[in-house]
């Protein structure tokens, strides 16, 4: 197991491991920032997982799944945000349903589509792309600069998303929608419509996310392919206090661990890896009992605004 | 000017319902511009309603709403802004966690939208600012402000705006005397230089100081528009509360026929406290420091304070919902480490300000909430069953007494308005007929024939020889009902003013820590 010796292998492991946690944390915190609090990234990844294999093997371009994959994910989000944005119905209770239709669209459509088989088809895996100059640096070069494309796209985005929320006037905006959809209301913002397209946008990340497993890690899709990368992305975006520049350092946290844990799965260690899979959760527990402050969450998450309504809450 | 070009704005035939509640009825409403337009009523006569639908928030089921002359669609705030309509809401709308400045310039088209850059509108929030003496800093966060400030960016958000019609929905709730006159101050300035106002208000010495004309609601009905001028205080009176009320021996407009009554005070102290101290929660900071005063027999003290000075806690660590350190004595016996059942067994009743979340259970039925509290004892229960005959028989004696609008006894607590709410708490308090009773707010939400029925009952509670600790925002209703009034600020009790010494604005200076 040279990779996990080497320094070099290693970091660069963690950085391929950052991907879906990043992009599905970033897709939870841009539409709970409008206060839709989406709970169905385990099933927006399985579906987009499927949907992103099966496109790229059959149009034989990983481009293609890739988008195909985020369509999938947008079209669940359109539906978590018709449902609570328009129709004001419990978001927990939608996220959890789409969750399953999620869970079960996604093995559904890979054996409508492939059937069941004992050779199971694969893709090519997602190419590295060295970046020109920047990749010839030693040693850091091999670990930041030559690596698969969604990666780059993975941390360009937090930046994007962080210049977007905290330095423009539409990231203000949207914001507020989150903080207090009436005031945002009351000074013409359209509520409405900032949540359909954070939830939209937000569920297509997730969906890209779900994409990668795939297309990186096995080349070919398993049922529960994501093994709970979900589930942790909603415990990384409070982990990182619903901000996009400290959901990627806490990606950092997440992606180390798996690493370990798949480490220990392999070489075997003292520590059992169930242990270490676990470790997410229970940091993000103390970090929220510990940090509530920090960790502070849009002050109208999970909630619906309607205007006719007498009292907000 | 002809009549149609200094109209600014006219409303016409306007109503709406909520459900089977009609909450406006052919409302009809006219504003002139470079007015300030006094919309006056008791709570639930409409004018939140009103102002609501004018400003996009409601949409309103019939009704015309006309602005310098041309017939306008108001379908959301947008709409309204983009008329030139702003307003203040009584529960402000801001985001807590955004610096002044930012939620002024909210939704608004930046010229530099990608950058954020803040430096010209905050030139021309300083220039508003220095204009109509509405200061305040545009860097602050706003969870940081007093009330007084958070009006003011309130205030700024529609000027900001070009509003040329700025209506504020009861803006003196929560200032003291002082910043009362310093907000009339600027809205004269704002008139002056060619706004019109609309102010809302239940209070009949407010508009009668401000507005130029006056326009009276009722029940959702619009009864009458004067000028100040052409019409005497109980004109407005008689149109605001109508003709179920006689004037001329009530409580709220026949003050002085009381005063000797409501100045008696029996001479057996009722309650002691010494040195009682409260610790927040979350902080370590104390939200009460060593607070000593007595109670005595038919006594009513007054607690006076802006909101969030240690009201809530006062009353809470009182009943016992909240840990405390030092000494109470009530009635001659230590209670200090009593639970709220005890209390409740040895005679103190609760009434508290937020009712919906401390006060009731929604989704049990009216009588249920009716006697909770009393629900351990007899008649109501013999220790395992509830007696439900007796409690229907009481509730529905309680629902005749309070004037409680319920289709019946069972129907479930939630589907009560507003206004009918605080009524079953106060029947609920009322009818366990408690040595001593905290009330907070008792008559927020309460039209003015239902205000006048609770002070009565505070003074049959005084008749009785019973204490009352009467926790309120109101100034002028503790003028009216307290025999001393304590003024607290954050946390301390900074004076205790005796009956006959009451004035408005020195209370003011102690609410505001200036004294």
């Amino acid at each position: 197991m040279d990779q996990f010796d080497s320094f070099i292998g290693f970091a660069r492991l963690i950085l391929l491991a950052l991907v879906p946690y990043v992009l599905a944390s970033q897709g939870t915190m841009l539409s709970g920032r409008t206060g839709v609090f989406n709970v169905a990234q385990e099933g927006i990844m399985l579906l987009g997982a499927s949907v992103g294999f099966l496109v790229a093997l059959y149009t034989k371009s990983l481009l293609i799944g890739i988008v195909a994959a985020a369509v999938a994910g947008g079209i669940i989000g359109l539906a978590l945000a018709y449902f609570s944005s328009t129709l004001k119905m419990d978001q927990f209770v939608i996220g959890l349903a789409l969750f399953f239709i999620g869970l079960g669209a996604s093995s559904l459509a890979f054996k409508l589509v492939v059937g069941v088989t004992l050779q199971l088809p694969r893709v090519p895996t997602l190419s590295n792309l060295r970046i020109p100059l920047l990749g010839d640096i030693p040693i850091l070069g091999e670990i930041l600069f030559n690596q698969n494309a969604l990666v780059y796209f993975s941390v360009l985005i937090s930046i994007a998303l962080y210049y977007y929320l905290y330095q423009t006037s539409w990231g203000l905006e949207l914001r507020a929608v989150g903080e207090n959809p009436k005031s945002a209301d009351s000074l013409g913002v359209n509520v409405v419509l900032m949540q359909y397209a954070t939830t939209i946008i937000g569920s297509a990340l997730i969906g890209v996310a779900g994409a990668y497993l795939p297309m990186v890690y096995t080349g070919v899709f398993t049922q529960g392919i994501t093994q709970g990368r979900g589930w942790l992305a909603i415990a990384l975006t409070f982990f990182g206090g619903w901000r996009p520049q400290l959901i990627l350092l806490g990606a950092f946290f997440f992606a180390i661990v798996e690493v370990l844990s798949l480490r220990a799965q392999i070489v075997g260690s003292a520590i059992p890896y169930q242990f270490l899979r676990t470790l997410p959760y229970i940091t993000t527990i103390f970090v929220m009992i510990y940090a509530f402050r920090w960790t502070r969450v849009p002050a109208f998450l999970g909630l619906n605004y309607d205007r006719e309504k007498r009292s907000l809450s | 000017m002809t009549p149609s070009e200094s109209t600014l704005l006219e409303m016409r035939g306007v109503r709406k319902t909520f459900g089977p509640v009609i909450a406006l009825d052919n409302v009809t409403l006219n504003v002139k511009r470079g007015e300030i337009h006094g919309l006056l009523g008791g709570n639930g006569a409409g004018k939140t309603t009103l102002m609501n639908v004018l400003f996009g928030l409601y949409k309103a089921d019939a009704g015309e709403i006309a602005v310098d002359g041309r017939v306008a669609q108001v379908r959301s705030p947008r709409e309204a802004i983009g008329l030139g309509i702003g307003m203040v809401h009584q529960q402000f709308l801001q985001v807590n966690s955004f610096s002044a400045a930012e939620n002024i310039v909210l939704g608004t088209p930046l010229r530099n939208r990608p950058t954020l850059d803040l430096t010209t509108p905050k030139q021309k929030i300083r220039a508003l600012s220095e204009k109509f003496g509405l200061s305040l800093d545009p860097d602050a966060t706003l969870e940081s402000q007093p009330m007084g400030v958070r009006q003011r960016v309130e205030i700024l958000k529609a000027l900001y705006r070009d509003a040329k019609l700025l209506i504020l929905d009861e803006p003196t709730t929560m200032l003291t005397p002082q910043q009362v006159d310093s907000l009339f101050n600027s809205l004269r300035a704002m008139v002056k230089s060619g706004l019109s106002v609309i102010f809302i208000t239940h209070k009949l010495r407010e508009v009668l100081t401000l507005c130029e004309r006056i326009t009276v609601l009722r029940n959702g009905k619009s009864v009458i528009t004067l000028a100040r001028e052409e019409a005497t205080e109980d004109t407005f009176i008689k149109a605001m509360v109508g003709e179920e009320m006689n004037i001329g021996r009530s409580l709220l407009f026949a003050k002085s026929s009381y005063e000797t009554e409501i100045a008696q005070v029996g001479s057996k102290e009722l309650l002691k406290v010494d040195g009682l101290s409260v610790e927040a929660a979350s902080q370590e900071n104390q939200v009460i420091s060593d607070w000593s005063f007595t109670l005595r027999e038919g006594e009513i003290l007054g607690v006076a304070g802006v909101a969030g000075n240690g009201q809530h806690e006062l009353a809470e660590s009182l009943m016992g919902i909240r840990p405390c350190k030092g000494k109470v004595v009530f009635d001659g016996a230590e209670m200090t480490t009593l639970v709220t059942r005890d209390l409740l067994a040895r005679g103190i009743a609760y009434v508290p300000e937020n009712r919906w979340d401390d006060g009731l259970l929604p989704k049990a039925t009216v009588a249920q909430n009716l006697i909770l509290g009393s629900h351990r004892r007899p008649p109501y229960s013999n220790g395992l069953m509830l007696n439900l005959g007796a409690i229907l028989k009481r509730s529905q004696e309680l629902i005749d007494e309070f004037k409680i609008k319920t289709e019946s006894p069972q129907s479930l607590a939630a589907n009560l308005s507003g206004g009918n709410v605080q009524r079953m708490m106060l029947a609920r308090a009322f009818s366990q007929n408690p040595k001593l009773m905290i009330v907070h707010n008792p008559t927020q939400g309460l039209d003015i024939p239902s205000t006048e029925f609770v002070y009565n009952k505070l003074l049959e509670r005084k008749r009785a020889g019973m204490g009352t600790l009467l926790i309120s925002e109101n100034l002028d209703e503790l003028f009216l009902m307290c025999n001393r009034v304590a003024a607290i600020y954050r946390g301390r009790i900074v004076g205790v003013l005796e009956r006959g010494q009451f004035d408005a604005y020195r209370v003011g200076r102690m609410m505001s820590g200036l004294e």
